[in-house]
């Protein structure tokens, strides 16, 4: 199969008009979804819809028997028709000149029909024309506000505008993740799901948000690659410019017992998929809440070469838990200079013992953080800070979180909260999130996060040596 | 997929100066006897068809100028069914560290090379690391300081520049020959150097 190369897939993720094949004003109907939700979500570019039946409006637009008929620039067409009708919808989306095409539609190579699929494939070579899917949600974009998801929007959230990307294989995969962003705080830039990957797969993708100046972080799930040597190719040019989280689905295991060599027989494909990873600056994520956890500090902090963590907190058992958690991942407590200790000590009542980890003591109010972090971000034996704030404990409220706010967007080292708790805690959790500081709520995923950006350092500081 | 004859093995691997340990194919007790010297050899019968050696009784360990003549005979007898093969002598090492360097091709990702903890750990223990090739001087370094027995294989800088520079060896031999499968399984780091001591390569 040849292939039609790197796709460019501006016009479809940033589109200034759209045109929804399989459009209609029956509510049932996937097309009626797409166009309500680009209302909704305020879409500011043109609409047209599409159906051979019509009969000259849908959904209140002027609406058209083909795509021909529109005889204006369509940035991207969306496909939701059944599938044996699709190569026909698809060959005029080519004659009309579209930017780009989503296949929403099911019924292709996941099913056994090769047949049609290939077809696509052919079409899509023809007219040089990139296309997504088919069998995939298709894509959302917070910016240009396009969204071809046929979820109704009272079931899933959409996240606010951000710097993460995230693409994924799998639709399921990829709406409960894009739901669980928004509760994370931290916003979206792009979304593809990209379905059967006829077409458009995730190297052209990877190569799409590598180059993307609205994409900080890219995040990926795939469940196998078509062109593994591709996907080398372009993470050795792009994993060192942006950080690009990954997790891969389905542990494959085929081939290995038949395996003639001790080698073969060790190195399943799980184990090359692992080993590619790490090899070109993947950041692998082990599963999709450690995939949450990852994008928020790539995002929002600071890249960080140097593994001495400064801890301050307003308890006493949560510092040791995250000290014990920074030595399982290979960082160390920072040792603060004479001049650090001697200025803390003025600042601190007495009962606070001036060491680290820095336990403030359970009344530490905002200032008293203030004056800790002040200190602590000066120190030049600090490279990294982890602010434990247990909202339970009397001086906490919000002055806390946002003297945490403050401190976690000005300083030029990483910052992360801990906070453990319920409702109380998770109000100023979200509040210090949607301020841009990475809230975790277990010294496990705290610190394992925390390790994770520095490892990342480490290799994009040797790599650009 | 033929494997390659130990000999045109080892040729291969000298080739990218892989050191392998002495070694020649003997015709009869005499000819292992002189080779051995005042050094204590292995003598192995290698059938054309792979088969598990040891377990069929066609080695024999530790043999002296004096318990060569029966080892040999021995093998000889075990071999016959086996026909047909060849009696290859190799120097022996004593002490020392095993390790496995092997290659695959991946259906994804091509030629990948290979560092484990050798001899009869590799299946218990799977402790390995694994690298598409070519791999650079940093990617050798990290696969040998990634394993759980790094500080065991490499307990030095010395020691994990001589392992990381065999695997970068082994990587070129992948990348520009034709092999689809390698085990260099074991290789014995002893004495500040090394030896292969057992070759598969399958072409």
């Amino acid at each position: 199969m040849t292939r039609v190369g790197t796709h460019n897939l501006h016009k479809i993720i940033s589109p200034k008009s759209i045109a929804i094949i399989g459009a209609s004003d029956n509510p049932d109907k996937v097309g009626h979804v797409i166009i309500k939700n680009n209302i909704d979500s305020g879409y500011g570019g043109k609409i047209y819809p599409i159906n051979i039946n019509s009969s000259g409006t849908i959904m209140g637009y002027k609406s058209y028997k083909s795509i021909l008929e529109v005889k204006k620039q369509i940035d991207l067409a969306v496909i939701a028709i059944p599938a044996e009708f699709v190569p026909d919808a698809l060959e005029q989306c080519g004659r009309a000149k579209v930017g780009g095409v989503v296949i929403i539609s099911g019924g292709f190579a996941e099913i056994g029909r090769i047949d049609l699929q290939e077809k696509v494939v052919e079409i899509s070579e023809k007219y040089n024309l990139p296309v997504i899917g088919p069998n995939c949600l298709g894509v959302t974009d917070t910016r240009s506000r396009v969204d071809t998801l046929f979820l109704p929007t009272f079931k899933i959230d959409r996240p606010s505008i951000g710097g993460v990307s995230f693409a994924a294989q799998s639709g399921a995969v990829g709406s409960s993740v894009l739901d669980l962003i928004d509760s994370e705080g931290f916003g979206l830039a792009r979304f593809f799901s990209y379905g059967n990957a006829a077409v458009v797969d995730e190297v052209d993708i990877l190569d799409f948000l590598a180059k993307d100046k609205e994409t900080k972080v890219a995040v990926f799930y795939i469940e196998g690659v078509k062109r593994g040597r591709e996907l080398i190719k372009i993470a050795r040019r792009c994993t060192k410019k942006k950080p690009i989280v990954i997790i891969k689905g389905g542990i494959t295991e085929q081939g290995s017992k038949a395996a003639s060599s001790h080698t073969a027989s060790l190195a399943g494909s799980s184990e090359a998929y692992r080993a590619v990873f790490k090899q070109f600056g993947f950041i692998e994520a082990k599963d999709l809440k450690d995939l949450l956890n990852l994008s928020k500090i790539f995002t929002t902090q600071p890249l960080c070469t140097g593994k001495r963590v400064a801890i301050i907190t307003n308890g006493g058992g949560a510092g040791v838990l995250v000290t014990d958690a920074i030595y399982n991942n290979g960082l160390e407590l920072a040792e603060l200079t004479e001049r650090s200790n001697s200025e803390l000590k003025k600042v601190m009542p007495k009962i606070v013992n001036v060491r680290m980890p820095l336990d403030m003591a359970g009344d530490a109010d905002y200032s008293r953080f203030s004056s800790a972090l002040d200190i602590v971000s000066k120190d030049e034996n600090v490279d990294a800070i982890i602010a434990i704030a247990l909202f339970q404990t009397p001086g906490a409220d919000s002055k806390v979180a946002s003297t945490l706010i403050d401190y976690g967007t000005k300083i030029k080292k990483p910052l992360i909260v801990l906070s453990i708790g319920g409702s109380y805690t998770k109000a100023h959790k979200s509040m210090i999130e949607n301020g841009g500081v990475p809230v975790y709520d277990s010294p496990a995923d705290a610190v394992s996060s925390l390790a994770a950006l520095i490892r990342y350092s480490r290799y994009v500081n040797e790599e650009n040596y | 997929m033929t494997q390659l004859e130990y000999k045109d093995a080892e040729a291969l691997a000298k080739k990218y100066n892989i050191k392998c340990i002495e070694s020649a194919y003997v015709k009869s007790y005499e000819e292992a006897i002189k080779f051995a010297g005042k050094e204590r050899i292995v003598i192995k019968a290698i059938p054309q068809k792979p088969i598990h050696k040891s377990k069929s009784g066609l080695v024999a360990v530790g043999l002296d100028s004096n318990s060569i003549f029966a080892a040999y005979k021995s093998i000889i007898a075990s071999a016959e069914k086996y026909k047909p093969y060849k009696v290859l002598a190799q120097k022996m090492v004593s002490g020392g560290m095993e390790i496995i360097v092997g290659g695959k091709i991946d259906e994804q990702f091509g030629r990948m090379v290979l560092i484990g903890l050798g001899g009869i750990y590799v299946e218990a223990f799977k402790d390995f690391s694994l690298r598409v090739c070519p791999i650079s001087k940093k990617d050798a370094r990290e696969m040998v300081l990634e394993l759980k027995s790094s500080s065991i294989i490499a307990k030095d800088d010395k020691a994990l520049n001589l392992v990381s520079e065999i695997l970068l060896k082994v990587s070129k031999m992948y990348v520009k020959s034709d092999l689809k499968e390698l085990d260099l399984n074991p290789i014995i780091l002893h004495d500040g150097t090394y030896d292969a001591v057992d070759l598969r390569m399958i072409r």
